[in-house]
């Protein structure tokens, strides 16, 4: 076991003497940890005897992937199970067992001795109320603060997150601010309260990587300033590494091993760590591709794009009428025979909308989509033609839970897609279908099995097959691994580029993440508010960026030796607009 | 995890199905099975013809020979329960029918077009709503006359914005999931989209409205025959029976309406009961997914 690298352990700041530890005494200790949760017929056990200790100023971050039980862990410190858990074991905060507490007094102590961010600010504050008015609840209700004091309180703390407009953020409601700034005041309301334990549940998970750098810096600067311990959450073992003091790595309701995160790499033991590392793929920035890139490479490729540009009419956020909103300006790129093209960019930079109009799904405003030197109009499109572009353009969508209809069996689902571009007889149907089942990696059985009892990788290995069973040219990929877990994101990625090289598919990916578009493409277009900023072989583009902004996307990726830094002065961040 | 899953294997399938279920269900489940049963059977197991008149024994109480006694003309109440059923359960039965395919149909379509059609469907449904059922079934009555059709056509029409309005919620979330945009993608024609995938998993939530809009029906349609306005005696019918043993009550003889409200009673708690409970479980299976 480490001890903490940053600094002395600090004082406990407490405000309620209750509770108040003795300064040897760990902020945290979870000795044994089991948690079941009742199932339809029994109980299911989430947490498996975990125990972890957390002395004061030290941060642990708590990795693992879906259903290693990372959540519930830290719920079960401030007493949030689901309905019907079963809990045994012991917590202690600054040695209070939390177990002992009665219900109002575990509600004074959440109030008083814990923080929690998560993951999702937006659906942990009422939208109804101000941010003033959801900051000031803990310590004029809570901590029973005059409330003109609480209020300079509170200015001061959204200054310390770096917002330098408190008084007007205060009256804005939270479906005005961004979610960046949003999970900025989530961290100023943790800090509000002058906890002694910070819990912090996936904070950036949701947001842009370089939000994500912003957000992290601030919550690392101000945890260290105020010497508060933490709790760190996350899928992210880079990122968790950058902010935390120990790394512990859980699977399976159980940690498998706990480290120091300097030189995690390199003390990683347990086979589970070791394949959590090499599974993600790691952003390597000094290899130039040593090829020349062409905008508009070979004579034809097979999908052309030229001046593509998408305006969307909406309502402007004060007054009346409508303003049009740019969401795709005048993109052109190419995309070779069995090539693999990624377009890469933040949330709203237009990435997903490109995609759209290239299946047909949104409506370009002006420019050409050309797939193997047939010029596509634009206008409503009848199934057949939908057909027709289906056997050349296929897609898979992020989101591996709602891509799939849920009543039906994944064969089902290909027997579908197979009978739309033509009849075969149900034997060699039923071929193909086994055919298209074994190119994906999925056994008969599990084609025979509804999505709900596949996983994530399954479901979207599924969509795949759905994808290629009408054999097409061009593969787009719209965030297609995000929402998996590491390991399963490496298969499928790995299943991509089999599928490319062996059939011979044209892969377009769209994603945020760039060292996965390192380790699957060629060639990459960074998109920015609409525009490409940057294009080129993805290497080159990587190792020797020529704007700003793709060097600040690079930078903002956590890897080894990263530390999260804070780039702008004033969040810089527009208010959200709803794209229709 | 999975050895606990695998639990009560050997439990026969419909045990299994219904392990866990309040028993408050199913008691209400049982009881509305058998009021279907008493209606589909009441030829075979009414103990007398539910129109014979006997004069010479009106207000009976119960007895051996009058399970439930006899009204004011002596004809056996439990008889003309039996009877009562199969037009009480028919019409609503009809309405819900009518109003769901109608209403499904609308929510459908909205959805599936949006923009424009969308626009003029929830408008129409807004004004249709502005007309209270029982009002519309007054004017049908007005119109058509009174009798089984004219309020059961109007409640079916009555109840079509009801239905189409949420369902169009639900139908528009439904369409606008990912799986739906990549059968778009394959070419599959918007009419196989919407009838082999999103009417299916729509399904649950059409369930628990008809079980919903059937009490409603029940309880409109009894209300309509109450005020003379639809079924005439001397057919029986429950809520024509309400009404007609409404003169006896004051000569002290209150069966006739207290058996046939309780029947009306009986059926609406039950049926909500067993619809809420299909909405909750199908929220259950909705968080699953």
């Amino acid at each position: 076991m480490n001890t903490p690298r940053n600094h002395e352990p600090p004082p406990l700041r407490s405000s309620s003497p209750r509770f108040r530890g003795h300064p040897e005494m760990t902020t945290l200790d979870i000795q044994d940890l089991r948690v079941a949760v009742p199932v339809r017929w029994g109980s299911k056990t989430i947490l498996d005897g975990v125990s972890l200790t957390i002395a004061p100023g030290e941060a642990l971050g708590l990795v693992g992937e879906s259903g290693s039980g990372k959540t519930t862990s830290l719920r079960a410190v401030v007493g949030l199970l689901p309905r019907g858990a079963t809990r045994s074991g012991t917590i202690h905060v600054n040695g209070t067992d939390i177990g002992t507490l009665s219900k109002a007094e575990l509600r004074r102590f959440r109030g008083t001795q814990t923080a929690v961010v998560f993951q999702d600010p937006r659906a942990h504050i009422n939208p109804l109320r101000s941010v003033g008015d959801f900051l000031l609840e803990n310590l004029v209700e809570v901590q029973r603060k005059p409330r003109a004091e609480a209020e300079r309180t509170v200015r001061g703390l959204l200054v310390d997150v770096g917002i330098t407009d408190p008084e007007r953020r205060m009256r804005q409601k939270p479906y005005e601010l961004s979610g960046g700034l949003l999970q900025r005041v989530m961290i100023a309301a943790a800090m509000a309260a002058e906890p002694s334990l910070l819990l912090a549940d996936e904070p950036t998970t949701a947001l842009d990587v370089t939000t994500q750098e912003e957000v992290m810096a601030i919550l690392d600067e101000q945890r260290k300033a105020r010497g508060l311990a933490m709790l760190f959450v996350s899928h992210d073992l880079d990122l968790a590494d950058a902010v935390c003091d120990r790394i512990a790595v859980m699977k399976d309701g159980r940690i498998v091993e706990e480290l120091g995160a300097e030189g995690l790499r390199q003390q990683a033991s347990h086979d589970y760590t070791k394949a959590l590392i090499a599974a993600r793929p790691r952003l390597q920035v000094s290899v130039p591709s040593g090829r020349p890139y062409d905008e508009k490479p070979a004579a034809a490729p097979l999908l052309e794009v030229a001046e593509l540009r998408k305006v969307y009419r909406v309502r402007p956020a004060t007054g009346t009428g409508h303003e049009d909103l740019v969401a795709v300006d005048s993109i052109s790129f190419g995309l070779p025979r069995a090539g693999s093209l990624a377009i890469v960019g933040e949330s709203g930079s237009g990435k997903s909308t490109t995609a759209r109009m290239i299946v047909g799904l949104a409506q370009p405003t002006s420019g050409r989509i050309v797939v193997d030197g047939d010029e596509w109009q634009p206008g409503r499109l009848s199934s057949a033609e939908r057909r027709r572009r289906g056997r050349l353009v296929q897609m898979v969508f992020q989101d591996p839970y709602s891509s799939l209809d849920r009543r039906q069996s994944a064969q089902d689902c290909l027997r579908e897609a197979l009978a739309v571009h033509g009849h075969l007889p149900k034997k060699q149907r039923d071929q193909r279908v086994a055919e298209l089942l074994d190119q994906v990696g999925l056994t008969a059985e599990q084609g025979r099995a509804l999505p709900r009892s596949l996983s994530g990788g399954q479901r979207q290995r599924v969509a795949i097959a759905r994808a290629l069973a009408a054999d097409p040219s061009v593969l787009i990929l719209d965030e297609a691994v995000s929402a998996l877990d590491v390991s399963v994101q490496a298969q499928v990625l790995e299943l991509l580029d089999r599928i490319r090289r062996e059939l011979d598919v044209a892969l377009l990916f769209i994603s945020h993440d760039l060292p996965v578009v390192q380790q699957i493409s060629d060639d990459v277009l960074v998109m920015h508010r609409g525009e490409v900023v940057e294009s080129g072989a993805v290497n080159d583009v990587l190792s020797a960026p020529r704007e700003d902004y793709t060097r600040r996307l690079i930078d903002s990726v956590p890897r080894e030796g990263w530390q999260p830094r804070r780039r702008r002065t004033t969040p810089a961040a527009p208010d959200p607009v709803e794209v229709p | 995890m999975s050895a606990e899953l695998a639990l009560s294997p050997r439990r026969p399938l419909l045990l299994r199905r219904f392990a866990g279920v309040s028993p408050v269900i199913v008691v209400a489940g049982t009881v509305l099975a058998l009021i279907v049963l008493a209606a589909l059977l009441a030829p075979l197991i009414a103990p007398y013809d539910p129109n014979a008149v006997d004069l010479m024994s009106p207000y009976e109480g119960s007895s051996p020979a009058h399970w439930l006694g006899t009204d004011a003309s002596g004809r056996d109440i439990l008889s003309r329960l039996l009877y009562g059923a199969r037009i009480s359960l028919a019409g609503p039965a009809l309405v819900i029918a009518c109003s769901m395919t109608a209403g499904v149909l609308l929510a459908l379509v909205a959805a599936w077009c949006g923009g424009k059609v969308d626009a003029v469907i929830s408008r129409l449904i807004e004004v249709l709503f502005a007309f209270p059922g029982l009002i519309l079934a007054v004017v049908a009555v007005a119109v058509f006359g009174a009798g089984f059709w004219a309020p059961v056509v109007a409640l079916s029409i009555a109840y079509v914005p009801m239905v189409a309005r949420i369902l169009r919620s639900v139908a528009l979330r439904e369409r606008n999931l990912p799986y739906v945009a990549a059968l778009q993608i394959q070419g599959v024609p918007a009419p196989r989209i919407a009838v082999r995938h999103l009417l299916p998993n729509l399904m649950p939530m059409i369930t628990v409205q008809a079980g919903i809009g059937f009490a409603y029906a029940m309880l409109d349609l009894a209300a309509i025959s109450y005020l003379g306005l639809g079924l005439q005696p001397p057919t029986a019918d429950w809520g024509v029976m309400v009404a007609e043993g409404q003169s006896s009550i004051i000569e002290g003889y209150p069966q006739e309406s207290l058996y046939a409200a309780g029947a009306v009673l009986v059926t609406v708690v039950c049926l909500n009961l067993v619809s809420g409970w299909v909405a909750e479980r199908y929220d259950v299976r909705g968080a699953e997914l």
